[in-house]
């Protein structure tokens, strides 16, 4: 059973809380069968934190994912995201928080064939409610294509470029609305290793420079990168954090 | 051959997992194949299929052209003396016929049975080569002026009213007092040439010399009567040399000097016809039998084959969904060895056992269409008798079954990437591996639109234009009023005198029935002849619709007077010499003042004027006016009172009463009368409308399942933007704008379709081209934007209303 205090990722008061979960639980529920995927999860995700979820196949690692990113809603409960509760919101409302405060990157890099990089990076401020101009859009699009080191590929299509520089493409995505996390599936699943380290080092770059990362990965040496390491099994937080950058230092 | 049974049981136990599937092709297939070859088996019998007669092409009717002072058509019936005049003079033919129908009461039979008569001369037997069941056809003892009481009946007549009695020979049948020998019966396979519309069929044939024109209207060169009519063969091929042969125009030429020249002399001198004309036009004897339906069939056939293509449409979009939803099954096939053709062969056991069952199906629809054709229309197309499952039909419905099943076969091969089913087998089933690609889904989305946004505009128009002319005002009331034609003894059985005796006995003993409120000894409102009247003084010439009725006739079916008098009671009685006009002729005859006063060469005098009344289905009021009727006139129109109901039996139990002699011809209401008139107006309403609904209703169902199939296809991507912050309104927004350019482009080849039918058939269509059809148009996109929309939405529901996470399960 885990506690607030021994989820809680680079325990440090001085930086502001971005995430906050206490007491989540997730059922799903057929006819014959009720599943508990996730179990009384507590967990509070600083400012800057880099986290790592991990663990074996169908511990509930994904579900977690998803009600951290709002993409499915908790059975019981209560999540905060900088400090507003949003357990319960309309779908509507839970859109308008996923585009401002949450950056996704999944697996599959789930990039949109039909759009160019630039306008798949672009999507996130077409949604949003600030409705930033064009000109703005193309500064933060370039900024964050510039941080990704794909500025020169603008106007490829996502099939044009390898499995790594499309997932660099995702990060760049994630990251133009400058979301207050990023939450991060399994990023290097589908690449090859030289890739996958790739994608790794842009995303300790974005933590170096601030950016708060929640990863779920089932792999061992890339979970070793993040600063907190959790680790889930059968739906419950099973060990306590480690400050991974403190043993690597 | 084991094989193909191997693969026809394969498919047949795939399908049967399928039933929602195999019900939606068999139910869609099945209803559109059976109205396609319904319609194309009726545009066969009626464009192609040769008339049942020996040298079909050599038949002909002649048309007689009474031509006046301005060059236009006054009427195209013949004058009786021209008519007899061309059968005994011409040379052009080899053969000639003349006919003239009419109906009488059979007085011989208890039931006193209405019947359909023509009047022949023997040649119209040996024209179509009729054969008989029993007995003899008409021969030269029943030529023209031999007076040989002698009758042929039909084989319904044989059937229906003698029970196909063997000893049919030896009865007679009585009409109008004159006992007619049956001679013979019409051969059941006999079909007659119905010359005088669809649905008029002859009951007994009766030689030419008892036709019932009058001995005065024989020797009339100026009365024409439209139930005379002369059919006609030219000299075969073979008989003739080629400088014999003659082309429609010039035989047109030769025919109108014979009779134009004769008619000449024998009006020279009539100041009304100086500078008249005769004029003879030659046709086709299919032509007339057809008299212009042809236009019907074509539209019948562009509506249903909209239909069929936009249940292809939907079709092929389901055999591209099960063909996705069979991916697995496939690769299966192809890893054990299966070649590309083995599983086209595979798809097409499936295609063609569908197609089979929908076209066994449809066959049956087709005779269900054949019946309600037959017992609907009969009166209105013709040839519909011979509407059957015929070679044609088979043929066709061979060749549709074979076309579908490859067209529906190929499409589903085209979706195979053959090479990449191995991957399929790989990838544990995740993703939807083959997909429809994104041209064929836009594609199939364009041409739904593009057919369902030209089929619902032309219906609506179709449907409008039944509805405003079935809701014109006629200017007259037809509600509670019924036509009754009595058949009266001739004056040789029973004198003048006491015919109107009795006619004035019957007309009170009627009008003493308590639900009777008003009786008129008159035509029927919509029934009028064509009168010459030369004004006197100016000498000014028209020809005019005119009919006779009584003083009791404009009250009773309520047309205001104008001006002046309606007839009196002393009027009629006293066969006063006065005419009452319609607004129309008031206004021809005194554009800027009265006509009331203006006298005709004939004496008569115009007392009144009326409003002029619209005659159902017609599209203007012409110049008319009335006359007092006789009083021993033998049509009477009876208003009853409002809910009451005059029974066939009061009426036949007074005639009894009266005189033993007197016979009820025919009965009906104004009302049937109209609705009769207005029948292809309902037909299109009826048609037009359902037509309409099908169209939109196959066209919203194949709309959502291609965009149901597309949005399914994106539910990654859906679930991507919705990760990324997308609202619900944002992704309806985008599927719709998505979708806006197959739409619109649907939209544009529809008015592309529009504008060349208009351009095609302009002649036809100008009557139809005004400012009303804006809205029209504006309704029809509304109706299809609505369509669109809903199908746009409708699919994308499952997704947006439920968490992202729901759309994005299995895109890893």
């Amino acid at each position: 059973m885990s506690n607030a205090q021994s989820n809680t990722a680079t325990n440090t008061p001085n930086n502001a809380i971005k995430i906050q979960m206490k007491n989540i639980g997730k059922v799903f529920e057929t006819e014959e069968l009720e599943t508990h995927a996730l179990q009384n999860i507590d967990m509070t995700i600083y400012s800057g934190d880099y986290v790592s979820i991990s663990g074996p196949s169908g511990c509930g690692k994904s579900t977690l994912l998803s009600i951290l990113g709002l993409l499915d809603m908790p059975t019981s409960g209560e999540y905060f995201i900088e400090g507003v509760n949003v357990t319960s919101l309309s779908l509507d409302e839970a859109a308008e928080i996923r585009n401002s405060k949450i950056g996704f990157i999944f697996q599959s890099f789930n990039l949109i064939d039909e759009l160019s990089v630039f306008d798949n990076v672009a999507l996130p401020l077409r949604y949003s409610s600030e409705k930033p101009t064009d000109a703005q859009i193309n500064k933060r699009v370039n900024e964050c294509l510039e941080m990704v080191g794909m500025s020169h590929r603008t106007s490829h299509k996502p099939n044009q470029l390898s499995g790594g520089q499309q997932q660099r493409i995702a990060i760049a995505r994630a990251l133009v609305a400058d979301p207050a996390i990023l939450l991060v599936d399994e990023p290097t699943g589908n690449l090859d290793s030289k890739s996958g380290d790739m994608v790794m080092d842009v995303l300790e770059e974005l933590n170096n420079k601030g950016t708060t990362i929640c990863m779920v990965t089932h792999d061992p040496r890339y979970a070793d990168m993040a600063k907190t390491q959790l680790k889930l099994l059968d739906g419950a937080i099973l060990q306590s954090p480690k400050v991974a950058k403190s043993i690597r230092d | 051959m084991s094989q193909f049974i191997y693969q026809q049981q394969q498919a047949w136990a795939s399908l049967k997992k399928k039933p929602g599937f195999v019900a939606s092709v068999v139910t869609t297939m099945s209803f559109t194949m059976g109205a396609l070859l319904c319609v194309l088996t009726l545009a066969y019998v009626l464009l192609s299929k040769p008339l049942p007669y020996p040298e079909q092409d050599s038949l002909y009717t002649v048309e007689h052209n009474l031509i006046d002072n301005n060059g236009k058509i006054d009427g195209t019936a013949y004058t009786y003396p021209n008519l007899m005049h061309l059968y005994k003079n011409q040379k052009a033919f080899s053969l000639s016929a003349l006919l003239y129908i009419d109906g009488d009461v059979l007085l011989s039979q208890p039931t006193h049975p209405k019947m359909q008569l023509s009047f022949i001369t023997p040649e119209w037997f040996s024209l179509l080569n009729a054969k008989m069941a029993v007995g003899r056809t008409f021969e030269q003892s029943e030529a023209l002026d031999t007076y040989n009481p002698v009758a042929v009946l039909s084989y319904n007549t044989w059937l229906n009213e003698f029970s196909l009695a063997k000893d049919i020979l030896s009865k007679k049948v009585n009409f109008s007092g004159v006992s007619y020998q049956i001679i013979g019966v019409l051969s059941e396979e006999f079909t007659e040439p119905l010359l005088y519309g669809p649905g008029l069929k002859t009951a007994v044939f009766l030689p030419w010399d008892y036709n019932s024109v009058s001995e005065r209207d024989r020797k009339a060169w100026g009365n024409d009567d439209s139930g005379l009519l002369y059919l006609a063969k030219l000299p075969s091929a073979s008989t003739s040399n080629s400088s014999s042969k003659r082309s429609p125009k010039q035989l047109e030429q030769t025919l109108t000097t014979l009779i134009n020249n004769n008619w000449q002399e024998n009006v020279a001198g009539r100041e009304f016809f100086t500078n008249w004309g005769i004029g003879i036009k030659v046709h086709t004897l299919k032509s007339v039998i057809l008299n212009g339906s042809e236009k019907t069939v074509y539209l019948l056939l562009a509506g249903v084959v909209g239909l069929v293509l936009i249940a292809c449409a939907n079709i092929a979009n389901l055999f591209m969904s099960r063909t996705a939803e069979q991916q697995r099954q496939l690769a299966i096939h192809a890893a054990l060895g299966a070649s590309k053709k083995h599983l086209f062969k595979t798809l097409l056991a499936e295609t063609g056992l569908l197609m089979f069952i929908s076209i066994v199906i449809a066959l049956m629809v087709a005779s269900g269409c054949f019946l309600i054709l037959q017992h609907f229309l009969a009166n209105y197309l013709p040839r519909v008798d011979e509407l059957s499952i015929n070679t044609f039909t088979l043929s066709s419905a061979i060749v549709l079954v074979i076309a579908l099943a490859l067209f529906f076969a190929r499409l589903s091969t085209n979706m195979i990437n053959y090479h990449a089913l191995n991957a399929t087998l790989q990838s544990s089933g995740k993703g939807t591996g083959i997909q429809v690609s994104k041209n064929i889904r836009k594609g199939l989305i364009t041409s739904q639109v593009a057919i369902v946004t030209a089929l619902v505009f032309i219906n609506i128009v179709l449907f409008k234009d039944a509805i405003t002319t079935i809701n014109e005002p006629t200017g007259f009331e037809t509600d509670n009023i019924s036509w009754l034609v009595l058949s009266l003894p001739s004056d040789k059985e029973l004198n003048r005198e006491s015919k109107i005796a009795d006619v004035a006995k019957v007309r009170s003993q009627l009008l003493a029935l308590p639900q009777v409120e008003m009786i008129s000894q008159s035509r029927a409102p919509m029934a009028f002849s064509t009168l010459a009247a030369t004004v006197f003084g100016t000498n000014e010439r028209f020809s005019v619709k005119a009919k006779d009725v009584d003083h009791q006739y404009f009250q009773l079916i309520n047309q205001p007077l104008i001006e002046g008098n309606y007839f009196s009671e002393a009027d009629i009685k006293d066969d006063n010499n006065i005419l009452i006009i319609n607004d129309v002729f008031a206004k021809q005859l005194a554009p800027n003042g009265s006509a009331l006063g203006i006298k005709f060469k004939s004496g008569a005098r115009v007392i009144g004027v009326v409003k002029g009344i619209k005659i159902p289905d017609t599209s203007e009021i012409p110049a008319r006016f009335y006359y007092p009727s006789s009083p021993s006139r033998n049509m009477m129109l009876v208003k009853v009172k409002a809910g009451q109901t005059l029974l066939r039996q009061q009426i036949l139990n007074t005639l009894q009463h009266v005189n033993k002699q007197f016979n009820l011809f025919s009965l009906t209401t104004l009302n049937e009368r109209r609705n009769s008139r207005l029948f292809t107006q309902y037909t299109t309403f009826v048609t037009s409308g359902l037509l309409a609904i099908i169209a939109l209703f196959l066209a919203a169902v194949g709309l959502y399942g291609i965009l149901s199939y597309s949005t399914q296809m994106r539910r990654f991507e859906l679930g991507t933007r919705m990760a990324i912050g997308a609202k619900r309104k944002d992704l309806i927004m985008l599927i719709i704008k998505d979708n806006a350019k197959s739409l619109i482009l649907g939209l544009g080849i529809s008015v592309l379709l529009l504008l060349a039918l208009y351009l095609s058939f302009s002649e036809y269509l100008i009557s139809y081209i005004n400012v009303q059809l804006v809205p029209v148009c504006l309704f029809t996109l509304l109706l299809i934007g609505i369509i669109s929309i809903s199908a746009c939405y409708l699919p994308l529901r499952p997704f947006i209303n439920k968490p992202a996470i729901n759309s994005l399960k299995g895109s890893d």
